[in-house]
């Protein structure tokens, strides 16, 4: 295993876990596309 | 009793604002959302049941050169302070003071709406009346006398039908010009009893001097009513700190007069104005049919027969979700494993991508997200007939016919409506608890509401009916959800006798009319709420496939996946679930993963499980692409084969065994139908999953509530799992 491969799998790994993060902790577990509380504040 | 020229606070308003602000308000049931949405396009969420709106919700739109906002305020009877819905409606109209009021009415109930319209018009806002379900009203044979409405309570009064789309200009055009003049459409106000009035003018000159800056905030008269009520809340609002004796000094001969406290006794004089209006107004044929809702409702509501009925519903609704889409689920899952993996392998080896990548995009993203994705037919057919049922009108019974059963639980109907809105997703279930007044029936309900079978677990059952319960598919699926009430009603009982002690409040329910929601409807709501589902599995579903296949693979070159890191956090867990039939790496694993998102127990298993497939042979992009269309021309074939077979014709995923996917040949040999059944019930059961758990914390303001159901959801699947599997061996079922 290379170097370049264990850079990829560091950036893909560090993706997710971001992508982990902002979707389950930084929203607040508010429930994604739903009409409940967490689109109080989107305009339709 | 008679009507004067209100209070101007037109002045407590801007005049010109950029933007109209338009508050939508009026009871429960009377159309508000559906009115908004036809009137601004929105997709705001309708059901034929009341509580829909909990929050309230803005839509933007422009008319005739203005920006107009409307503002979907919760359902409400009054402005009492008593409910979340009324504090919510009440704090927007007095804080916000939005230029206009469309005050939605039931044409077919006019006398109870009209209470919430005598308290708005005492607010001194332009109101205008959009006199909504006409064309029910005209059917059953009313005459209503808008124009005598709207001299009685000096506003415009529109008929509309929201459904059809009927009447909205006009009312916009009221709106709009009630907005742009509010000293012009200043309405009336009810004049009460001398009494009342001349305590409302003592309190009121109190008011006026020793607390006159409150004369920007709010209308005085309104306030001195509410001074006069001894509405808390609102003295709290408005940082009046009023001595009681003065209070008692102005109201003491009416109390006494009236033997009744002043709310009660100034409720009265509404109800008797808006009865005396009505009778005004509103002309009913002399011979009154049965209606076709008390017909059904003769037979929905029967004491015996209301929750057989309730539970063939659900029946039908499962059976028909799982028939329906079953064949679109395997065309994706087949499309997935087959011709897409192929392709996505064959576009990294083009760009001489690294081998491992390729592996990941096809064993892990391909073989999680897209299982997951296979499951999206389900969900949306299953979120179809749920919504067809609540917009019918159905789904208020249900509340009403399960009230019984939630009383023997410490709780009442209205508890049932989250728990309705949670066989969706969980999430919005727990938000919707704030409609119960009780703090204590929130966390009940709260603690209970993860029991109900949301959609995220439909994969996992899917998966397992289809690799071991195709014949009997449909009961399998529906004894689940069955399961998880059954199981909610006995921990009621055990919770109402140890942590939530005391007495169930009572409970009266509106029952809608029933009505056939409009397809346009159907498909919005069935997309709202199965959208969900797609947005999760692009974003955290996909990143833990992405973290499962490195865990599954990691540390590098390991050999087998049994030594991966995720193998030998599985093996560590397995012998807790060896007495429950499932002591294997395999599943322990897939159920910690499934802690993030329940469908990501079966996303997991297809990674673990995707070398197990058989090598597939080589073929062209073009043969891959014709392969997806001919397998979901089948589909469809199948699809409505199969809706016909719900009905009596035999079921096509009875007869195919060959269709069984790669995941479920695996399956066949790791479980036996009754391991497979006790891992169903134990995924029903277990630990909410991740998003529940911070919505708890957000909702309660605490991790306690989420500690709770985390550790009696643990306990509880692991009891009821060992029941059905050391029964079940017992007994000789399904080894």
């Amino acid at each position: 295993m290379g170097i370049a491969d264990v850079l990829i799998m560091i950036l893909i790994i560090g993706g997710a876990v971001y992508m982990l993060y902002r979707s389950l902790w930084k929203k607040k577990g508010h429930c994604q596309g739903c009409d409940s509380v967490a689109c109080e504040k989107k305009q339709l | 009793m008679s009507l004067e020229l209100g209070v101007k606070s037109s002045e407590l308003r801007e005049t010109k604002r950029k933007t109209i602000t338009v508050a939508v308000a009026g009871n429960p049931n009377s159309g508000k959302s559906t009115l908004i949405n036809a009137i601004a396009g929105s997709r705001l969420y309708v059901g034929n049941w009341p509580g829909v709106t909990v929050e309230k919700k803005s839509a933007m739109f422009e008319y005739e050169g203005s920006k107009i906002k409307l503002v979907d305020l919760p359902g409400t009877y009054s402005l009492s302070p008593y409910t979340q819905e009324e504090i919510i409606a009440r704090d927007y109209l007095i804080t916000e003071k939005p230029d206009v009021i469309i005050n939605v009415v039931d044409a077919t109930n006019i006398e109870r709406n009209l209470y919430l319209t005598i308290q708005m018009l005492e607010l001194g806002i332009p109101v205008v009346i959009a006199l909504n379900i006409y064309d029910e009203a005209e059917q059953k044979g009313y005459r209503i006398n808008t124009k005598a409405m709207e001299e009685m309570l000096g506003i415009t009064v529109i008929p509309t039908v929201a459904t059809k789309k009927s009447g909205l200009n006009d009312l916009l055009k009221a709106a709009t010009e009630a907005a742009a003049n509010p000293s012009r459409y200043a309405p009336k106000q009810l004049h009460y009893s001398e009494d009342i009035e001349s305590a409302a003018t003592f309190i009121q000159t109190h008011l006026n001097e020793h607390h006159s800056s409150l004369q920007k905030r709010y209308p005085m008269r309104w306030l001195a009513f509410k001074v006069m009520e001894g509405d808390s809340h609102m003295m709290k609002e408005a940082g009046l700190d009023i001595d009681i004796s003065l209070i008692e000094q102005a109201t003491k001969h009416l109390t006494r007069a009236h033997g009744d406290d002043i709310e009660s006794i100034m409720a009265d004089e509404r109800y008797a104005f808006a009865a005396g209006l009505t009778r005004e107004m509103v002309k009913r044929p002399e011979i009154r049919k049965m209606e076709l809702t008390e017909k059904i409702d003769k037979v929905v509501l029967n004491r015996f027969l209301g929750i057989p009925i309730f539970l063939a519903a659900m029946w039908l609704v499962f059976k028909l979700t799982f028939d329906l889409s079953q064949p679109f689920g395997d065309w994706i899952d087949g499309a997935t494993a087959g011709p897409l993996s192929r392709l996505a392998a064959k576009a990294i080896t083009a760009v001489n991508g690294p081998l491992w990548v390729a592996s990941l995009a096809t064993e892990g993203v391909l073989a999680g997200v897209g299982f997951v994705l296979a499951f999206v037919p389900v969900i949306f057919a299953m979120m179809f007939f749920i919504t067809f049922l609540e917009g019918s009108g159905y789904m208020a019974r249900a509340a009403f016919v399960m009230d019984r059963a939630m009383h023997s639980m410490g709780l009442h109907g209205k508890s049932f409506i989250p728990m309705l809105l949670g066989f969706g997703c969980n999430v919005p279930g727990i938000y919707a608890t704030r409609t119960l007044e009780n703090p204590r029936d929130k966390a009940l309900t709260a603690l209970l509401l993860p029991l109900m079978s949301c959609g995220a677990r439909l994969p996992v059952y899917v998966v397992f009916i289809g690799a071991f319960f195709t014949t009997h598919a449909g009961t399998v699926l529906w004894s689940m959800y069955v399961m998880g009430i059954a199981l909610a009603i006995l921990m009621g009982v055990i919770f109402k006798r140890t942590l939530f002690r005391g007495e169930s409040p009572m409970f009266i329910m509106e029952l809608p009319p029933y009505r056939m929601p409009s397809l346009r409807n159907l498909l919005i709501h069935t997309w709202e709420k199965g959208k969900h589902f797609l947005i999760k599995a692009g974003t955290y579903i996909f990143a833990v496939s992405i973290i499962v296949w490195f865990l599954l693979n990691l540390p590098w070159g390991v050999e087998s996946k049994k030594d991966s890191y995720l193998g030998k956090t599985g093996q560590v867990i397995a012998p807790v679930l060896e007495p429950i039939g499932f002591g294997n790496w395999e599943a322990a694993s897939a159920l910690v993963t499934g802690l993030i998102a329940k469908e990501i127990v079966v996303g997991t298993m297809a990674e673990i499980y995707a070398v197990e497939q058989e090598e597939q042979e080589e073929t062209t992009v073009s043969e891959d692409i014709r392969e997806i269309g001919a397998s979901f021309t089948a589909a469809v074939g199948d699809s409505i084969r199969n809706v016909f077979a719900t009905f009596g014709v035999t079921s096509i995923s009875a007869e195919e065994d060959d269709s069984v996917s790669g995941l479920r040949t695996v399956i066949q040999k790791a479980f036996t139908p009754l391991t497979a059944y006790a891992f169903m019930a134990f995924v029903l059961l277990y630990m909410p999953c991740v998003v529940v758990a911070i919505a708890m914390k957000h909702e309660f303001g605490t991790w306690k509530w989420f500690g709770v159901a985390f550790g009696y959801q643990m306990v509880l699947a692991w009891v009821v799992a060992l029941t059905i599997y050391q029964g079940g061996k017992l007994l000789g079922i399904g080894i």
